[in-house]
């Protein structure tokens, strides 16, 4: 090998070796950084889950909207199968109403109620999140087209 | 008459297709195609594009709804202004808007003079076939002249959180930024052709490198400045997958335009230049395609059609495959051996290079990941911003500290230790501020405090290099350009660290009369009124801020109601001053007698922006300023 190829070799050698710690590093850092996203039924059978921070969509349960004080909200999430109950504290976005697709944040606790930090808005009256679709599409609850 | 604009415009888009393929056929025989030459050439594609635009624009002027984009997009009743930018508020005036951009970039290039014939036909060549590109694509699957059979009385309207003045002129900006990427792509193209990538390539290269840059960066700042007070959430970067679409392409841009001023004054890193201009044009596509084809899940989706992302993405493979098969073949005989000194300019500007795409790398993993986890898991997740502050704050303390060294290094080696006692005073001055500041607001994360430190440095350091006098105790102009955008980009970091650390949110359920207290300010609750406007009705809010019972000013956040199409927004209430703003966003009440408020203190946001406006700036003036600059020594 000339002296050429070898110093090339072993730039090469040693550039490659720096990124792949580098990326390592970054896939690490994302994995703990990482929100998974339920449907009701998914998020019993992972029930493993409890404690992590995570999102939870589906449709809210008729009937099941209450509020204990001016900022303190339960409602309960469907996917027309399972539905989990949750209690949320804060802003509820301008479109939150019963029967309309929502996506919250939160905690899933282990007595199986999930405490919401976050309830996500959109602007849209009609919008409904994609992940709800494929949720309410898995529980064949989905009407749309 | 719809008929006969039907037919015009689709003509006139056959047109431009006709022409750009000439202009392609002139560099595989020019025998053949060597008339019309390549200016008439790229008059005929531009005035084509531009009245095809000009019809779409009267088409949503007057509301005419045989047309299948009018219906779609616009209604009788909007404000003028929004059915005008109404029509880049879709994909396929978006996509005309993005083609007219393509075409004037050609025809400006075309134009200039001092160019070789040969490299300006080669450049004008690989600019027209993408023109041909995407008018083919426009064309067949995205006519924005589509008619419909029905006789529409009214249309369906844009929806309401485009109906801004900011968003009138953000696209267009920000298009100018990724399209002007497209000739430098271009013009690298060219140069790997006639294997003459060297210093006269880069100084043909500079002006549209630098002004793409800078309109891309005003694009970006202009959206996020958009998201602050329209989302009404207080932040103004979310690291939503849109957001990272733009920024991608931003950071390759930023380290191209390093590596073309060091082309053209040291003659070095020819390949990595073209490899970046190669990069950035590809994330530019990604940029603007991926937000307009619906494969993202962001709060900024609007219009979106999935089939079409599938051509563009097939494009993007095309470009890639093909620039690197040349680039792979090519790329021995551009390089020259010329060799910088080891602490040189050169080297500290080739660190940050590195660093910028380890940034890059960063942002394209957490937008990609969920991609591709939802693809081929069919699992949904999202990546949390937490993930993108911790991994490249310190990347960025390096980042800034090579900024604040390398313009002081010269080109040839120079000794490390010489500089840092040359810069005493101002590193003794910048660790001063550093500690008061942080002892005055308690702040002890280390990460933040070299943040600052650095940044402190970089200003301060930009800031004196720029104030120089000759012998005659005359301010003479050097590297203005750099060193405002340098010292923005410092006061940016600054600005954004503390921005970070100080924000406060208080949410309050409120009834008219209430006074409710964010810090030293007290808000009274006046009233509550109905206004109807003439496209949508609003609630609105009107809080008096008082401060040491004195009143200050007056608050009315909003909430619209629109009905075409339905949707409602809320409307944020901003008070800006220059230490921070004051930020107050309604939402509908639950029930009828309170209302949610939702107040914010976001300090050095005014000063955030001025950071950004001075690297606008600073891109401008390196762009205008052409070769023979004043060099420090």
């Amino acid at each position: 090998m000339s002296s050429l190829v070898k110093s090339r070799l072993i730039k090469f050698l040693l550039s490659l070796i720096i990124v792949s710690i580098a990326v390592l590093i970054i896939i690490f850092n994302l994995r703990d950084n990482i929100i998974y996203f339920y449907g009701p039924t998914d998020l019993l059978k992972n029930s493993d889950k409890q404690g992590q921070i995570m999102r939870l969509g589906g449709l809210v349960s008729v009937d099941s909207f209450q509020n204990e004080t001016d900022s303190i909200f339960y409602f309960s999430i469907t996917d027309g199968e399972n539905e989990i109950d949750v209690k949320y504290e804060g802003i509820l976005p301008n479109l939150f109403a019963e029967d309309k697709g929502v996506v919250v944040e939160g905690v899933y606790m282990n007595d199986g109620r999930f405490i919401a930090n976050k309830v996500l808005a959109k602007h849209d009256e009609n919008y409904m999140p994609p992940e709800v679709i494929e949720t309410l599409k898995k529980s064949g609850k989905w009407q749309g087209e | 008459m719809s008929l006969y604009i039907f037919y015009i415009s689709n003509f006139l888009l056959l047109l431009c297709l006709t022409a750009s393929l000439i202009q392609f056929g002139k560099i595989i025989n020019n025998k053949i195609f060597t008339r019309p030459g390549v200016i008439v050439l790229a008059y005929v594609q531009l005035i084509s594009i531009l009245l095809s635009f000009l019809i779409l624009i009267y088409l949503f002027l007057i509301s005419d709804f045989n047309f299948d984009l009018v219906y779609f997009n616009s209604h009788s009743e909007k404000p003028l202004i929004y059915k005008f930018s109404g029509v880049w508020g879709n994909h396929e005036g978006s996509m005309l808007l993005w083609i007219l951009i393509l075409v004037l970039f050609n025809f400006l290039f075309a134009l200039s003079r001092r160019i070789s014939e040969r490299f300006k036909e080669i450049t004008v060549a690989v600019q027209s076939i993408m023109i041909f590109g995407f008018v083919a694509f426009l064309f067949f699957l995205s006519n924005p002249f589509a008619l419909n059979q029905n006789n529409f009385f009214d249309g369906i309207g844009l929806n309401p959180i485009l109906q801004d003045p900011l968003l009138a002129i953000h696209p267009p900006v920000l298009y100018v930024g990724y399209v002007g990427f497209s000739l430098v792509f271009s013009l690298a193209i060219a140069g790997l052709i006639t294997k003459e990538v060297d210093q006269q390539w880069a100084s043909i290269v500079k002006p549209w490198v630098f002004s793409a840059w800078a309109f891309l960066t005003a694009g970006i700042a202009l959206g996020s400045f958009w998201a602050y007070y329209e989302l009404g959430w207080g932040g103004y970067w979310f690291w939503d997958p849109v957001e990272n679409a733009s920024l991608m392409p931003w950071i390759a841009a930023t380290a191209l335009i390093h590596c073309v001023l060091i082309l053209q004054k040291r003659n070095v890193m020819q390949s990595w230049t073209i490899i970046l201009a190669i990069l950035t044009f590809s994330l530019s596509l990604v940029g603007t395609f991926l937000v307009r084809s619906g494969i993202l899940n962001s709060v900024h989706t609007f219009a979106s059609d999935p089939g079409r992302g599938l051509f563009i993405l097939l494009f993007i493979f095309l470009i890639l495959v093909f620039s690197f098969s040349l680039f792979a073949y090519n790329s021995e005989k551009i390089n020259k051996i010329n060799s910088m000194g080891l602490v040189s300019r050169g080297t500290g500007i080739q660190v940050n290079n590195w660093l910028l795409i380890t940034i890059l790398t960063i942002v394209f993993l957490g937008t990609m990941y969920p991609l591709a986890t939802d693809l081929l898991l069919n699992k949904s997740l999202t990546v949390g911003p937490k993930y993108y502050s911790t991994t490249i704050a310190p990347i960025i303390i390096l980042f800034l500290f090579f900024m604040f060294i390398s313009p002081r290094l010269g080109w040839t080696d120079t000794k490390l230790y010489k500089i840092i006692i040359q810069m005493r005073y101002l590193i003794i001055t910048s660790l001063t501020i550093t500690l008061i500041i942080s002892l005055y607001f308690e702040l002890f994360n280390l990460t933040e405090i070299l943040i600052i430190f650095f940044s402190l440095l970089l200003v301060i350091s930009s800031v004196t290099a720029s104030i120089n006098f000759n012998k005659q105790n005359i301010l003479v102009r050097t590297n203005l350009g750099q060193n405002l955008a340098h010292a923005g980009f410092g006061i940016l970091m600054m600005a954004v660290v503390s921005n970070a650390v100080y924000s406060e949110e208080r949410i309050y359920n409120a009834k008219v009369g209430d006074n409710l207290q964010l810090q030293k300010y007290i808000f009274s609750f006046d009233k509550i009124e109905q206004v109807e406007e003439s496209n949508y009705n609003s609630l609105k809010a009107y809080f008096l801020m008082k401060k040491d019972g004195k009143l200050i000013d007056t608050f009315t956040p909003e909430i619209r109601f629109y009905s075409n199409p339905p949707t409602i927004t809320s409307e944020a209430s901003i008070l800006h001053k220059f230490f921070s703003d004051i930020y107050l966003v309604m939402n509908v009440p639950q029930d009828q007698q309170s209302i949610s408020v939702r107040m914010h203190i976001k300090p050095f946001m005014t000063i955030l922006w001025l950071g950004t406006l001075m690297i606008i700036i600073g891109g401008i003036i390196s762009a205008s300023i052409r070769i023979g600059r004043v060099d420090e020594k």
